[in-house]
């Protein structure tokens, strides 16, 4: 379970510019869901991804993974429960190594990295079946470089990485917004696998309404740090995307976008 | 034809001893994306200390690994600055480098018979005959000196110590704290979403890199026979020119390792220094030519990178 108290976050502070984002800010998240988070530019809500992660500091307030507070915590050491896919596909593996190389690094997600030999022959097979259920092609390319594979590709393998360890969380940070649609098809289907499988709480991020609606368990629409929309359930299951597309154009004028 | 040799002698000792310092280079420079200046500081620092160790009767294998633990030791320094208080890499070498001018020059004059506050002493610490180098003493005694007009035993010595210590490389960036160490050259963030410290990994490299780079010092000192202030200047530009000369010009050669890439530059950038004083260029240009070919090296790589990406 995660749980947002009373968060208040600023950017600028002490300058002209100072603004306030969030302030008491709260969300809670119940193990399990599959949450997707819709809203306008600047509505916070890849700030809210960073808060959680660690990637930002939060000004007050704490942040609770299963009761625990992981307020202070740095964000490798948050990373051991969260498992993370950007919106940039090359944020989410390693250019100058091999697709091998990078998915022996994250099998190793949580032990320790010593000076033992890095690939073990005897993983590759279990290697070869994770990438298969891509359906990419990939497992027959584990020498390549992984910089010189497309975006589509990356970004499935980030997936597979972020789901290779024990995870409590998933987060997808805009995670098909730069893919062609096609990939990005597939790359939301094994998302939906991945989450299915771990039975992982899972947070995602989008731009795509579409993909708000079809997926997850529970839908939130934020507008300048707070939540406007909140549906679980049955609820959820119910909307359609005109119900949502109304209100989310609204946010949008105001916004000026 | 004998100062062919003479030429040949002088560049494949120097190519194989820079080596080193240039795979240092390699793991900073090439791996982890960090300009490091320090090097200037920790090459004479390697020099000096092995010297001094060499002078007072110790075994020079041991010197040299003391040479080793004391660059790495500077490294951390470098890394800590920038991993801890967020200093810019090339200031942190600046700092570093600048701070170890000072500790070189306590040490050679303290070892030189001074006192600490650095009078009555020379800062150039030169060897006598008899000093036990790494060439004088067991198992590099075992080589004959010279086969014809060959330095044999230099040659040898100094390339089975490069090699050593490429294939020292070769098995660490295997490892698991290897590959880790790659993955935080290219990708920090990678490295924080896998539960790691990508600034521990930054202080591992750059420590490695400076201990690399002052074992050099300490080959160097060997070859001159003294260890002298001025030891460190230019490093910097032979370790990265030797390093970007290795993997532009040899990049092409998939079954090469990049760690012998590097080697093969450094030899090719001294045998383009040697053939210079060859033809008859003054000593006094030598840095000048330096400076050209490191330019060459550059360009040279930057067009082969536009060739990769357009196609």
């Amino acid at each position: 379970m995660i749980e947002f108290i009373d968060i208040v976050k600023k950017f600028n502070v002490g300058t002209p510019d100072e603004t306030t984002l969030f302030d008491g800010f709260n969300l809670k998240i119940e193990k399990g869901e599959f949450v997707s988070v819709v809203g306008s530019n600047g509505s916070g809500k890849t700030t809210m991804l960073n808060l959680l992660c660690g990637s930002l500091p939060i000004d007050s307030g704490k942040i609770l993974l299963d009761g625990q507070n992981i307020t202070k915590l740095s964000e490798f050491a948050r990373a051991k429960y969260i498992g993370r896919v950007f919106q940039d596909p090359q944020k989410g593996s390693a250019a100058k190594l091999t697709i091998l190389e990078n998915m022996a690094l994250a099998d190793n997600k949580n032990k320790r990295y010593l000076l033992t030999p890095a690939i073990n022959k005897k993983r590759v097979d279990y290697y070869k079946t994770l990438l298969e259920e891509c359906n990419m092609g990939l497992e027959n390319r584990l020498d390549v470089q992984v910089g010189s594979l497309s975006g589509g590709q990356r970004q499935a393998l980030a997936l597979v990485i972020a789901n290779m360890s024990d995870i409590d969380i998933l987060i997808l940070d805009e995670h098909t917004a730069a893919l062609d649609p096609k990939s990005s098809e597939r790359i939301m289907e094994l998302t939906d696998m991945f989450i299915r499988e771990k039975k992982a709480t899972a947070l995602m991020v989008t731009h795509n309404l579409r993909y708000a609606v079809e997926y997850g368990t529970r839908l939130i629409m934020m507008d300048k740090g707070k939540i406007v929309l909140d549906r679980a359930g049955k609820e959820k299951q119910d909307t359609e995307i005109d119900d949502i597309l109304h209100q989310f154009n609204q946010i949008s004028i105001e916004c000026g976008n | 034809m004998s100062s062919v040799f003479a030429c040949m002698d002088v560049f494949l000792r120097d190519g194989l001893m820079y080596s080193i310092l240039a795979l240092g280079f390699y793991i900073s420079f090439s791996i982890l994306d960090f300009a490091d200046l320090s090097v200037e500081g920790t090459v004479l620092l390697g020099g000096v200390s092995y010297s001094l160790l060499v002078c007072k009767g110790v075994n020079p294998w041991l010197a040299i690994l003391v040479a080793f633990i004391l660059g790495s030791l500077a490294g951390c320094v470098t890394g800590l600055l920038h991993v801890k208080l967020k200093i810019r890499p090339l200031l942190c070498g600046i700092l570093v480098s600048t701070a170890l001018i000072s500790v070189n020059l306590v040490l050679a004059v303290v070892g030189n018979g001074g006192s600490f506050n650095g009078e009555g002493a020379l800062s150039t610490i030169s060897f006598s005959r008899s000093d036990p180098t790494v060439l004088r003493t067991f198992p590099a005694s075992l080589i004959p000196d010279k086969v014809g007009s060959f330095n044999f035993r230099e040659l040898i010595t100094f390339l089975v110590v490069a090699l050593i210590f490429k294939l020292i490389l070769d098995w660490y960036l295997k490892t698991k704290n290897g590959l880790l160490l790659r993955a935080t050259g290219c990708n920090e963030q990678y490295v924080s979403m896998l539960a790691r410290n990508p600034g521990r990994s930054k202080i591992t490299g750059l420590a490695i890199s400076n201990g690399y780079a002052a074992v050099a010092g300490a080959l160097i000192a060997t070859s001159r026979a003294n260890a002298n202030q001025g030891m460190g200047i230019g490093m910097i530009v032979i370790g990265l020119a030797s390093v970007i000369i290795g993997l532009s010009l040899f990049g092409k050669l998939r079954f090469l390792k990049p760690t012998t890439m590097v080697i093969l530059g450094s030899i090719v950038y001294q045998a383009c220094l040697a053939i210079a004083t060859y033809l008859g260029v003054p000593s006094a240009y030598n840095k000048i030519i330096m400076a050209v070919l490191f330019t060459i090296a550059l360009v040279f790589s930057n067009s082969i990178k536009k060739g990769e990406s357009k196609a």
